[in-house]
């Protein structure tokens, strides 16, 4: 990963922005990088919580993530910890759920702490993209706002 | 029901002495019931036939074998006789040797308990499948998990495929997709196989080893296994003899909780096999939450439970030790509070020369 450059704030002129994808199956997050770079974005991985926190803290993804697709289900850090701590530190970086357990508790009390999407496996590559693009436009919003 | 079950009760009761004349279905049912019941003492059994299959299992459970009825039916100490023999003279036989005191069960009264034991023991097969569906009750979250993600993978690759230009790429995704497919599917077959109902069949020789490893599979379905390392130490050839549907059955049950013991921050399971004179033994430790000094006593009690409503059914572990008790074997538990729990059971040896 790049150190903290001067340029951090112009990001790579062909990127719509950056993801990061948060799933314990390497096969998963691979679809979904193919999927979210068809549109234009910057796919970063993590396998679970912990790499998650490790990667956002890491030199310009502090200011240049823009979006956390995140799985529930994780080793070391779930998802939900994860989620926790991000909402808590990086409340303007918009989160969307993508798991595999379609539970409404479970969504309910995540779209409650401010996650903009629940989605259940499998999701259509168009919806993925679709949220995404959604919860980007909330993140230029918040940026917006100062 | 509890107060039969009351142990200081039975305890002070000096055991109903019951000998058996008959060894084929009549005898065998009557032997692997009665012999698990503590006030029941078991002096002999016997049968015209020398072959009859119930005085093979009565030498397997060292209960005394004689080809002398009349010295059977005589005994003194002898409180009652079960004539599950189906011979219409043999009631006359007794009532010519038996001493006074002795009670007789024969004709239609043997009929009838012969029928309850039948019926206890469908009965008891219903409790374990049900046992078990409410167990796959709970995998639920697992099983979600495990279909989704690859489904997940088909659709994303599925979807790359109808713009993918790359020979190459086709090749691999299309692999993957198969690949996948077969993973899900692979999921279906273990878990019809495993809630089907318990078969009756005979008992068979049984590969402990291979059984753990089957149930290690079954319960990563149950439950999540992240954060747990698995740790395998196998002795070659340790083979019981058994149900093979029975043993997996106990061992998924032991597994599961073993691994929801360290659903909090992890740990290590390990399945240990080991053959010695005494027996084969199966060993299944955890390094999770342990179980209180006090609640050792009552793990395997039925409908005792420390998991929440609608979580345990709290006849796992009561329909684990009825299992092992029918196959004539132990289990014992060790456990410290905070650092887990090791479950040991123990199956005779298989004698080779009946199977």
């Amino acid at each position: 990963m790049e150190q903290f450059t001067s340029g951090f704030f112009m990001p790579d002129q062909a990127t719509n922005g950056r993801v990061l994808v948060v799933d314990d199956e390497a096969d998963i997050r691979k679809v979904v990088r193919m999927t979210l770079q068809k549109a234009g974005y910057d796919v970063l991985e993590a396998e679970n919580g912990e790499k998650a926190i490790e990667t956002i803290n890491y030199g310009e993804n502090r200011l240049l993530l823009d979006v956390l697709v995140c799985d529930i289900r994780m080793p070391k850090i779930n998802g939900v910890e994860a989620i926790a701590y991000f909402r808590a530190n990086y409340p303007r970086v918009p989160v969307i759920v993508l798991t595999g357990f379609p539970d409404t508790d479970m969504a309910t009390s995540m779209l409650r702490q401010g996650v903009v999407d629940y989605l259940v496996k499998p999701v259509e590559g168009e919806k993925l993209r679709e949220s995404v693009a959604r919860a980007m436009e909330q993140r230029e919003l918040a940026h917006l706002q100062g | 029901m509890q107060h039969l079950t009351d142990r200081p009760a039975i305890e002070k009761l000096t055991p109903i002495k019951v000998a058996i004349l008959g060894a084929g279905r009549g005898g065998i049912a009557l032997l692997d019931l009665l012999h698990q019941i503590p006030s029941i003492e078991i002096v002999g059994i016997t049968d015209r036939d020398p072959s009859a299959p119930g005085l093979q299992r009565a030498q397997d459970l060292h209960i005394p074998v004689t080809d002398r009825a009349d010295e059977l039916v005589s005994n003194h100490g002898v409180n009652l006789i079960m004539d599950v023999t189906g011979d219409p003279a043999m009631e006359q036989f007794i009532h010519a040797h038996k001493q006074p005191t002795t009670d007789v069960l024969s004709g239609s009264a043997s009929r009838v308990l012969w029928e309850l034991v039948r019926h206890e023991a469908n009965l008891q097969a219903e409790l374990f499948h049900a046992e078990k569906l409410a167990g796959i009750g709970s995998f639920a979250t697992g099983l979600a998990h495990d279909i989704n993600n690859p489904l997940q993978l088909i659709m994303g690759l599925a979807e790359n495929l109808a713009d993918e230009t790359d020979l190459k790429a086709i090749h691999e995704q299309a692999q993957d997709i198969v690949e996948a497919v077969r993973r899900t599917s692979a999921i279906c077959r273990d878990l019809t196989q495993y809630a089907r109902k318990n078969s009756t069949r005979d008992d068979t020789m049984v590969c402990l080893n291979n059984r753990l490893d089957e149930a290690l599979k079954i319960a990563r379905y149950a439950t999540s296994f992240h954060d747990i390392t698995v740790q395998k130490a196998y002795q070659d050839g340790a083979r019981i003899k058994g149900n093979p549907d029975e043993v997996l059955h106990i061992l998924v049950n032991l597994i599961t909780n073993a691994v929801q013991a360290m659903e909090q921050g992890g740990g290590a399971l390990t399945l240990a096999t080991k053959k010695s004179n005494d027996g084969v033994t199966a060993r299944i430790t955890d390094t999770g939450c342990g179980i209180e000094p006090d609640l050792l006593d009552r793990i395997f009690e039925p409908f005792f439970t420390t998991k929440e409503p609608g979580k345990g059914t709290g006849l796992g572990l009561y329909n684990v030790k009825t299992i092992v008790t029918k196959m004539h074997g132990k289990i014992t538990v060790e456990s410290r509070v905070d650092h887990g729990a090791t479950f040991t059971i123990i199956f005779p040896p298989p004698s080779e020369d009946h199977s």
